[in-house]
């Protein structure tokens, strides 16, 4: 277990492939970690397109970082103080199909939110439900026999900001609105008063319970590996790939 | 020629296409916030639709698609080859079929 540590977003996405490789080379056992972003960024999900989903000249104004990521799924806004991101890197044998797999994993969070008073429900393929509003979605590869989920967890919610810096598709809308979608999201903050500390406490005692762990570092290995995988993430030809 | 479509898997995801065309499809890049594994694949998903006739219909579209799915052992999540075929055809509405 690492964490949470706060690096910029380069790092952050480094870090859980450089982790993801080594447990594959068996170097390392399984990392479960907790981690934040600083400066603010954009991560957008591996299919996306970067042009269609981020505002970048707003992005380069407001000083939030743009990074594309090694899963797919969906692009997010992970404000500086305002979230929380989780990564589960392990064995894929350890577990089940895609589908059931999201359950289990997004369940441990479900769990982590429950020990602050948060009634989460998980909703396929991958995000979790408060009173029927999204407050995290999850991602997930499968690279040499290793499973690696991550997902975001919303504490407070700067929806100001993060309309103006994502596109939020037409089709997506269908028809009805950006208030739309401001009012499918929540956050922490809006049904509890716990502090950001609070809540990845909450959240690492989701994660490991009835598992045997240790706090953990980085490895020497695993940090170099991520120095030379940060170059790619910072590149225009990984960000802008698509 | 270059056309854009879309289409939103019922309870899936968005599935956004380029299709670059003449008389046959040239070239066709899908986007979007669905999953695919592994994700290199995606590459063998584009080229499985190259040289098809613009008047393709979506049934042969989803028929390539779902086999270059099953040659590469790719499994989709949140998308489907017929909301691909649908996207592609809908970015070639002016064109063929």
């Amino acid at each position: 277990m690492i964490g949470p540590e706060t690096r910029d977003a380069y790092w952050n996405m480094a870090l859980d492939e450089a982790a993801s490789e080594a447990l594959a080379s068996g170097l390392v056992g399984p990392t479960i970690r907790l981690y934040l972003w600083r400066p603010g960024a954009v991560s957008i999900g591996y299919f996306q397109s970067l042009a269609q989903e981020v505002d970048r000249d707003r992005c380069g104004a407001l000083g939030i970082d743009v990074v594309r990521r090694r899963t797919g799924g969906g692009a997010v806004y992970h404000a500086e103080g305002g979230e929380v991101t989780y990564s589960v890197i392990a064995p894929e044998g350890l577990f089940p199909g895609i589908t059931e797999s999201y359950r289990l994993i997004c369940g441990w969070v479900v769990e982590g939110l429950a020990r602050l008073g948060i009634k989460g429900e998980f909703r396929p393929v991958n995000d979790i439900l408060v009173r029927g509003r999204k407050i995290s979605g999850s991602a997930q590869t499968r690279r040499g026999g290793i499973l690696h989920q991550h997902g975001t967890i919303l504490y407070r919610l700067d929806k100001g900001t993060m309309f103006s810096i994502l596109r939020v598709g037409k089709e997506k809308l269908a028809g009805k609105g950006i208030e739309r979608a401001e009012a499918g999201v929540t956050s922490v903050s809006e049904h509890s008063k716990a502090t950001l500390e609070e809540l990845c406490a909450a959240l690492q005692a989701g994660l490991t319970e009835g598992k045997e762990w240790v706090p953990g570092a980085w490895t020497d290995g695993e940090l170099e590996r991520a120095e030379e995988l940060v170059q790619k993430y910072r590149d225009i030809g990984w960000n802008g790939r698509r | 020629m270059l056309g854009e479509g879309s289409c939103k898997v019922p309870g899936g995801k968005l599935v956004r296409v380029r299709v670059e065309y003449g008389t046959t499809i040239e070239g066709v890049t899908i986007t979007g916030d669905f999953f695919l594994h592994p994700e290199e694949g995606i590459g063998a998903l584009e080229e499985s639709l190259q040289g098809m006739g613009v008047g393709a219909g979506e049934e042969a579209m989803a028929e390539a698609l779902r086999r270059a799915a099953e040659a590469g052992g790719l499994v989709m999540v949140g998308i489907t080859p017929e909301g691909i075929a649908k996207a592609v055809r809908g970015a070639l509405r002016c064109a063929g079929g």
